[in-house]
């Protein structure tokens, strides 16, 4: 992490000091020239805009864009937080900002909006620019005629950044930001399906490991401001068709990921996918359909989930027997998480007692369970609050147990 | 008892009938009554007399008829004189009359603001459509979005509006579009660099308002100052109407100034005032005098409550009718003392100036303040604590052996006569106004021509070289990645505060339950709770285990009970270094500059001090980090010819030095009218070499005597970071204030130096007296 940070700060030098170094003699070809873009002119304004198009079948790393073009309502609203499916058609816009900061708030803006969609035979990606911050006007009624033709938005982390921070600009400008319309978050089910997996769930790591895309010479996210301030002060541009390679990119990995995880989540359960991913999917599936959710959870399970994602999975299931009140298959699955082999975990073994104490009323074997428990738990240090529920809970049983046999000696016949 | 019965009892006692020093009376004054206004809504005419208010006070009368036509106004009236009501009618009447109306409420603190809340909703529960939040620090995440969407009246504070609400303003829409009144309560409170923040704040308010074409009315309310008219329009910008006539009654009043007895004339030492106080308090609490007590410092309201506890527990030792109230105390703590007060559960409460402020409290009896408060308008503030509309009621000031408090009780005319204090502000100040400048454009791209309170034309332009502005067109935009409001602090604390967890406390079901039991901002932090000091709350102490303050850390402190008779001051070591100077002035034998200067604190050590008899018990050590602060000051450099021909000891000649530091800093308050704390002292070494390390006053004192040059130099500098002024004042007045230390050591009656001149003797030494006069003397010029 400290490597990173120095490392980012050379950079930020390098790219103050070279910008430094030259002279702000005006740029050799002109902006729509540098980036392959044409100047529009709105009635608030202009703005550069620059389009792309990809063949449907184009492949963004090992994956094709058509599992997107192809992706069913229904398998795209098992993906969105609120389960809800997208109008018909499929009039979605995966979107992507590009800011001058990530602090949120009025002063931030969002100086290049990319967006792509299917149009025929074409993934087009169009991204929107502001040449200057006074170009804000151009750019919003430039979005807001794009957003009028579509039904929804593909994002990634967009309901945390991306479309607060367009709303924001769209409300300080006066204007009405679609609100209430579809959006799936690719950063939820990316984090159901990679987070036991990958070191963090950020676009670039699962465009790497999960679509095998690798970005040759991209610019990191971090500088993308201090390039585009540069640019604004110095009007010096070399470095922004860098920034606009790094936004396609993310729009066509936002659209190749859509495609590889709406084709799992249809094919769930499949056996060429690693158990994590499937415990994943189990989740992404647990409301809607619970049959192919737990049928996801058992090849998980089958296929060797390691720990502790295996016990965190069995306490689920466990959990899910108990709603049903079928003790023994909770039991089962309790014991199964009780013996996680590396870290203590008090819950199944309160849950194994309680089965005892209430359900079996074996109140002896409740004893034995907790003893063993708390050995464990002292010998893993267990927090002092651990070791207290336990001790009262043991004390507890051992008054019971003393009554009872009190009572049964009582009830002898003399 | 009655108090009058009492107050006769402590004037006529042989005990201490001597000790009091002055005494004022003041005559109960009759109400003067007006009639609901014809235009005041039926329902809230209604709502009003189910709360037993049958007719409104003169000046309540006129403040809603002043907000009727549209005026802003602010409102000076005393404690206890229904003010609330003032601003509460006009704004019932917006939200009552006009359902799109939106209203802002504005408290230094969120203590007041969850008080007035539960005010208003008792007053307007029968009324419609009231929706009526705070918007704070303590409101939970998934609760502002509700507020946001649903309040149509917001009380905040200053710090949330600019940190929170305004750079967000695009989710307040409805709010600032609909902004009818803006209501500022205390507005007293906002003077010096806080004053000067909150007026750019209001300057970024309503400019954000006029984006969204509103322009609120400003209803402001102020305790008794000089100038609350200017005041308020200094912070608001705009034309305000000043009501100051109460129509309120007041009851009869006593005033007394006590004098603690001194009980080593030689030395000049007096009783502690902080025993004196406890004492008095006590003898009032025992006949059931509703009591309130003003400290000067957190750790004096410990020990004046500790002391208070012992002497009125009954016989099961309990002493809960006597509760402490202070800055740090969790807020569950303090709504249970103000629930406690109000019912007359708690008797007695002993409270920092935390209690100066609004708080409803109900009525007491008698306010004792330890020591003078450092303004008049604060000791006014306090005395008013005590005070009902009828019946009789009593303040008593027990002086402190400062020179500041010997003064006033000798000459009470000066006391009860002097004017309230100027409340000043300075929004124009540079380095206030250019942070306001960045975070108005964070929020609003500013016109090239746009003014902001002024022409900020140079500000704008100076902000575009430092690259956090650009300009495109015709506007400065904000362009940098940063939150600029995250960094500009309208109050010199900070917003990481400490949280004080007591690792021994347990559950109801006794299981060891780590438990947070108090809060220290971090400027305090080091010099109350380092590890091994006693930190109290009400009175009961806990020893500090661990503190935890590095950056990467939770900022915590691990405490357990203990059971001490002593607690723990901090030594600390200190140092001042001239980092540039603006002006000069030499007369013979004296160099006066002034200009900026880094001041360094660092905690070294503490002294046990046993409680009650207040004796030095002992002591420690203590590692932690230095503390620095950029500020003002102005300083003194003495001729060393000057110092030669005074005396050849090296040792003497420090000690002078040492207590007419001591001098100048006590008296330089009575010229910049402000608090001895906001002036801090230090007698350093003018030489560069001397710079970058803090010593405590006795490694100093070695370090001047054995230094190869000899140039001590006192330094008084602002005590605000980045100074309010004060030092330049200082710098002006230099001349007055060095004739007025002559005087005063001419006229005090000690030999060598007691706390009312030089210093004590045995601190200062005892030539520092005659070196000191002998000095002055010199750079006085004779009349």
């Amino acid at each position: 992490m400290a490597r990173d940070l120095t490392e980012l700060t050379r950079i930020i030098r390098r790219i103050e000091a070279k910008s430094r170094q030259r002279p702000p003699a005006p740029p050799a070809r002109s902006l729509e020239a540098l980036l392959d873009g044409a100047v529009e002119e709105t009635e608030r304004g202009k703005l550069l805009v620059v389009r792309r198009r990809f063949p449907v079948d184009h492949c963004h790393g090992a994956q094709s864009l058509l599992a997107a073009r192809d992706a069913t309502p229904e398998a795209l609203a098992l993906l969105s937080r609120t389960g809800e499916a997208p109008a018909a058609g499929r009039r979605l816009l995966y979107l992507d900002t590009e800011t001058t900061g990530l602090a949120g708030g009025t002063g931030t803006y969002a100086f290049l909006v990319g967006v792509g969609f299917f149009d025929g035979d074409d993934f087009e990606v169009r991204q929107f620019f502001m040449r200057d911050l006074d170009e804000e006007p151009g750019l919003l009624t430039a979005l807001e005629a794009m957003f009028r033709e579509f039904d929804g938005f593909v994002t990634y982390n967009g309901a945390g950044f991306d479309l607060p921070l367009l709303e924001t600009r769209f409300v300080l400008g006066r204007r009405r930001f679609p609100g209430e319309v579809f959006h799936l978050d690719l950063l939820g089910p990316a984090r159901r399906l990679w987070s036991a997996r990958l070191d963090d769930c950020r676009l670039g790591t699962v465009e790497q490991t999960i679509l095998r895309f690798i970005r040759d010479d991209d610019l990191p996210g971090a500088l993308i401001p201090t390039v585009y301030f540069e640019y604004l002060r110095r009007k010096q541009p070399h470095e922004l068709p860098r920034i606009f390679e790094h936004n396609r990119h993310d729009i066509l990995s936002l659209a190749a990921l859509t495609g590889w995880v709406a084709d799992a989540v249809v094919r769930a359960p499949v056996s060429d996918l690693e158990p994590e991913a499937l415990a994943g999917l189990g989740r992404l599936l647990e409301a809607a359909e619970p049959e192919r959710s737990l049928a996801c959870y058992r090849m998980a399970l089958d296929a060797g989930l390691a720990a502790p994602f295996r016990e965190r999975l069995l306490l689920r299931l466990a959990q899910g027997e108990k709603r049903r009140a079928r003790w023994d298959e909770a039991r089962a699955l309790w014991e199964a998480a009780a013996r996680a082999p590396r870290d203590f975990d008090p819950r199944p073994w309160e849950e194994i007692a309680k089965v005892h104490e209430h359900r079996r009323r074996d109140l002896a074997a409740a004893r034995s369970v907790v003893e063993e428990a708390l050995a464990l738990a002292r010998r893993h240090r267990a927090s002092e609050r651990v070791l207290a529920a336990f001790e009262h809970r043991l004390e507890r049983l051992g008054r019971r147990l003393e009554r009872a046999v009190v009572l049964s000696g009582a009830r002898q016949p003399a | 008892m009655q108090i009058r019965e009492l107050l006769d009892e402590l004037l006529t006692s042989l005990e201490t009938g001597p000790l009091i020093s002055a005494v004022r009376h003041f005559e109960a004054k009759p109400a003067v009554f007006a009639s609901f206004p014809s235009s005041l809504d039926p329902r809230i005419v209604e709502a009003l007399k189910d709360r037993g208010v049958e007719q409104l006070y003169s000046h309540q009368a006129s403040a809603f008829e002043t907000a009727a036509k549209g005026e802003h106004l602010v409102v000076v009236t005393p404690t206890a004189s229904g003010k609330t009501l003032c601003y509460n009618l006009p704004v019932l009447q917006a939200l009552v009359q006009q359902p799109e109306a939106r209203v802002l409420y504005l408290f230094p603190t969120k203590a007041l603001a969850q008080d007035q809340l539960a005010e208003l909703t008792e007053l307007a529960k029968s009324l419609p459509d009231m929706r009526m939040f705070t918007y704070d620090g303590d409101t939970p995440q998934d609760a502002r979005r509700s507020v946001r969407a649903r309040a149509n009246l917001v009380l905040t504070n200053p710090d949330m509006l600019h940190s929170g609400i305004l750079p967000h303003h695009t989710k307040w829409v409805n709010l600032f579009q609909n902004l009818k009144y803006v209501v500022i309560d205390e507005l007293h409170a906002y003077r010096g660099v806080f004053g000067s923040h909150l007026a750019n704040v209001l300057r970024r308010l309503k400019r954000i308002c006029r984006h969204y074409g509103a322009s609120p009315q400003f209803i402001m309310a102020s305790a008794t100052i000089a100038n609350p008219g200017d005041l308020a329009q200094r912070l608001t910008g705009e034309t305000v109407v000043e009501l100051a006539e109460s129509g309120a009654p007041t009851g009869e009043k006593t005033f007394m100034v006590y004098n603690p007895p001194v009980v080593n004339p030689e030395l000049g030492i007096r009783a502690p005032y902080l025993g004196e106080a406890s004492k008095l308090a006590a003898r009032f609490l025992r006949q059931k005098v509703a009591t309130i007590v003003f400290c000067q410092s957190r750790l004096s309201t410990e020990v004046v409550l500790s002391t208070i506890k012992k002497m009125v527990e009954d016989k099961t030792g309990d002493s809960g009718i006597v509760r402490g109230y202070r800055g740090g105390y969790l807020p569950l703590r303090r709504r249970e003392v103000e629930q406690g007060l109000r019912s007359g559960e708690v008797l007695g409460v002993v409270s920092t100036s935390a209690l100066e402020l609004g708080i409803d409290i109900g009525h007491l009896d008698l306010a004792v303040l330890a020591g003078y408060p450092g303004t008049i308008a604060s000791m006014w503030q306090q005395a008013g604590r005590a005070g009902r509309r009828t019946g009789e009621s009593a303040a008593v000031m027990v002086a402190t052996s400062s020179p500041m408090d010997q003064y006033l009780a000798a000459h009470p005319d000066y006391l009860f006569g002097a004017p309230p204090e100027h409340a000043r502000v300075n929004p124009e100040n540079p380095f206030i106004l250019i942070n306001h400048v960045k975070c108005a454009a964070f929020e609003l791209p500013l016109g090239a021509d746009e003014a902001f309170g002024g022409d900020v034309s140079a500000h704008m332009e100076a902000l575009e070289d430092e690259g956090v502005l650009h300009r495109a067109g015709e506007h400065f935009h904000w362009s940098s990645e940063t939150y600029p409001a995250d960094h500009i602090s309208l109050r010199t604390v900070t917003s990481d505060n400490f949280l004080v967890i007591d690792t021994t406390a347990r559950d109801a079901r006794q299981v060891k339950r780590r438990q947070i039991i108090a809060e220290v901002d971090w400027k305090s932090a080091f010099a109350m709770i380092y590890p091994k000091a006693i930190y109290m709350v009400e009175g009961e102490p806990f020893e500090v285990q661990e503190l935890h303050y590095r950056e990467d850390e939770e900022k915590v402190a691990y405490v357990k009970k203990v059971v001490v008779d002593y607690f723990t001051d901090a030594i600390t070591a200190k140092g001042v270094w001239i980092l540039q100077r603006f002006g000069r002035q030499e007369t013979p034998g004296l160099l006066a500059e002034q200009g900026e200067v880094l001041v360094a604190e660092k905690v070294v050590g503490f002294k046990k001090i046993k409680m009650g008899t207040l004796e030095n018990v002992g002591s420690g050590e203590v590692e932690l980090p230095q503390q620095e602060m950029q500020t003002t000051s102005a300083w003194l450099t003495l001729d060393p010819a000057l110092l030669a021909q005074i005396s050849p000891r090296r040792d003497d000649l420090v000690d002078g030095l040492r207590a007419l530091s001591h001098l100048l800093h006590s008296l330089a308050p009575t010229f910049l009218l402000c608090d001895i704390r906001d002036v801090g002292s230090w007698l350093g070494d003018g030489s560069p070499s001397q710079a970058g390390q803090v010593v405590t006053r006795e490694t100093m004192r070695a370090q001047l005597m054995q230094g190869e040059t000899f140039t001590p130099t006192i330094y008084l500098y602002d005590n605000q970071p980045g100074g309010i002024g004060l030092a330049e004042r200082i710098f002006e007045v230099l001349p007055d204030l060095l004739a007025r230390g002559f005087e005063t050591l001419e006229a005090c009656g000690c030999r060598s130096g007691c706390p009312s001149c030089a210093g004590p003797v045995n601190e200062v030494g005892r030539q520092a007296k005659p070196i000191a006069m002998n000095i002055l003397k010199r750079l006085v010029p004779r009349r």
